[in-house]
């Protein structure tokens, strides 16, 4: 079993009568790439204030290296974090900036900062002081300064916002490196949800504070593939003439009515012609497959529904 | 704890508002030196002068030359030109801001602190540590004005206008009370405001306009406000200087330790429910 290494449970934030995060309860394994999705004001940032102890909770808790929320002191160590914009002192040099805080960490090693610079490709600004850096720049020191002391867990809110193409893309492979390399869990919320669908392992859609979807890559893969829904009473035989009319075992049975069948797809006609023939009871027929924005959006809308 | 305070000295080394406190101190002490006078920041109650002190005043008015001023303060006669200096103490209530900003606001106002409380240093700590470093920094400067004036006047002026050394390490210790306690109250209102600009705008005037409110009123009423100029920090810390009665300095002591712990109460209060953002 995996080492838990953030479990939240009914986390709840309230700023008088607007409630911010209602009964959030989610599980970051370790080796987890865990990705925040939601619109603005869903509630990302202030899951992630309260994990690092920016903001007080109103109600809930939450275990952070399966130390409770009352003694965060030494699991706080192990977290590294940037939450909203990058902030520093603008006189200081990205090198004495990151200084301060290893000294204030008590890093008696140096030379981590420089290798975190290296990481995010900062080495050449390093003299160059914080007010005279471009968004970009700020951005990479920022997530420098979350990976400065090798934490164990760090936590990114929108860490690619204001990034160039190309420094998205490095810096994707930055924490793809972080995490197979260093074993580096990663908590990181993002609008761009192509981005984040590249990078995360696994996905949390936050809706008006509250969790609208908790899945794995693979399980938002299958939601988003590209398919054949086969409706039908008779499951049994409909798989049976699908293996050995249709020669695949590329499909899989979702519930008692409901076959996915993921070959064929440019040729629903040959399966319907199959099923028909051999008097299957098809109920309905038809090709589904959403994008990541598109399943967002639907996943949103079912939610407001039931709201 | 220890490590917060090493790094905010790396910084705090790194950037000019110490040097410029430092500053300040150095031409304060040394104008007032030259000048054979203290200077004061704040409002000055109008008192009454005798014959001697008229004719003193116009004599010096025609001297022509710092030198010539000079002169005729020194055939005046002798006084204790330290005592004098180290009693307008409240104008290091403006070295204090400085160190205040930048120490605390600084933090703030650039929204550094969320770098720090998000790591492992909690708000105890991070409380803690700012108000040591800002308690010694400021003691280091009221340490550095007393003392290196102390010198710098006896070397400019002789002893004739100079006391002992004992004499000002007493008036030194007698006025810690009621200075941490304005410290306290400025890092109080640095922790409730937590911006450099609001800060600013309500410590600067806060002095000035608190004895001006005070005066308004008494006046306005015809209320009796020698409870007001005997304990008013800027009054009181003069007033520490002139021999005080052992009265006076206990009350001054309970006021600024009473100073400290509401101050600190409320300070704390706010940090430890504070949205850091």
């Amino acid at each position: 079993m995996k080492e838990i290494i953030l479990k939240t449970n009914n986390l709840t934030k309230k700023y008088k009568d607007f409630t911010a995060l209602d009964q959030v309860s989610i599980t970051v394994n370790k080796g987890d790439i865990y990705g925040l999705i939601g619109r603005n004001g869903a509630g990302k940032t202030t899951l992630m204030r309260i994990i690092t102890t920016l903001t007080n909770k109103t109600s809930g808790e939450f275990e952070l290296f399966q130390q409770k929320d009352d003694n965060l002191l030494e699991p706080k160590k192990r977290m590294g974090c940037l939450i909203e914009e990058p902030a520093f002192f603008p006189n200081l040099t990205c090198y004495e900036n990151l200084k301060y805080y290893a000294i204030q960490k008590g890093i008696v090693d140096l030379s981590q900062i420089d290798e975190s610079l290296k990481l995010v490709e900062l080495s050449d600004a390093k003299r160059k002081k914080f007010k005279n850096l471009s968004l970009g720049m700020k951005q990479r020191l920022g997530i420098a300064f979350a990976i400065l002391d090798n934490p164990d867990f760090i936590v990114l809110d929108e860490p690619i916002n204001g990034l160039d193409p190309i420094g998205i893309s490095n810096l994707r492979q930055t924490f793809k490196n972080l995490n197979e390399e260093k074993n580096i869990t990663i908590l990181i919320s993002s609008h761009i949800l192509s981005e984040l669908y590249v990078i995360a392992t696994k996905f949390c859609i936050l809706e008006s504070g509250h969790v609208v979807k908790e899945l794995s890559k693979e399980q938002l893969d299958e939601e988003c593939r590209k398919c054949i829904v086969i409706k039908t009473e008779d499951i049994e035989n409909a798989c049976t003439i699908i293996e050995t009319d249709l020669h695949t075992t590329n499909y899989k049975v979702v519930d008692k009515t409901e076959i996915r069948l993921y070959d064929y797809l440019a040729q629903p006609d040959k399966v319907n012609k199959a099923l028909i023939k051999k008097e299957i009871d098809v109920k309905s027929l038809y090709e589904t497959g959403i994008s990541l924005e598109d399943y967002f959006k639907t996943i949103v809308k079912e939610d407001e529904k039931h709201v | 704890m220890f490590n917060m305070i090493k790094a905010d000295m790396y910084r705090i080394l790194k950037g000019k508002g110490i040097y410029i406190a430092i500053i300040l101190v150095l031409l304060l002490c040394f104008v007032s030196a030259i000048g054979m006078s203290a200077g004061y920041v704040g409002i000055n109650t109008a008192t009454t002068q005798t014959e001697e002190e008229v004719s003193l005043y116009e004599e010096l008015n025609k001297a022509k030359s710092i030198q010539e001023y000079r002169t005729i303060m020194k055939e005046n006669g002798s006084f204790a030109l330290d005592k004098e200096v180290i009693g307008q103490n409240a104008n290091l209530y403006y070295i204090f801001i400085i160190l205040v900003v930048v120490v605390l606001c600084t933090d703030f106002s650039n929204k550094s602190v969320k770098n720090t409380l998000s790591s492992a240093i909690s708000r105890k700590k991070y409380y803690l540590s700012k108000n040591i470093l800002i308690f010694g920094l400021c003691t280091f400067i009221i340490l550095f004005n007393n003392y290196f004036f102390y010198f710098l006047n006896l070397f400019m002026n002789g002893s004739s206008f100079s006391s002992s050394l004992y004499e000002i390490t007493k008036i030194t210790i007698t006025q810690l009370p009621l200075l941490y306690g304005i410290i306290s109250l400025q890092i109080c209102i640095a922790f409730l405001v937590k911006k450099t600009a609001t800060f600013n705008t309500i410590t600067i005037p806060f002095l000035a306009i608190t004895q001006l409110l005070v005066i308004g009123f008494t006046n306005l009423f015809k209320v009796n406000a020698d409870w007001f100029y005997n304990y008013e920090l800027q009054f009181a810390l003069a007033k520490l200087t002139s021999s005080p009665s052992i009265s006076f300095v206990m009350t001054c002591t309970i006021l600024g330790l009473i100073y400290i712990v509401v101050f600190h109460l409320i300070a704390y209060t706010s940090i430890k429910r504070a949205e850091i953002k």
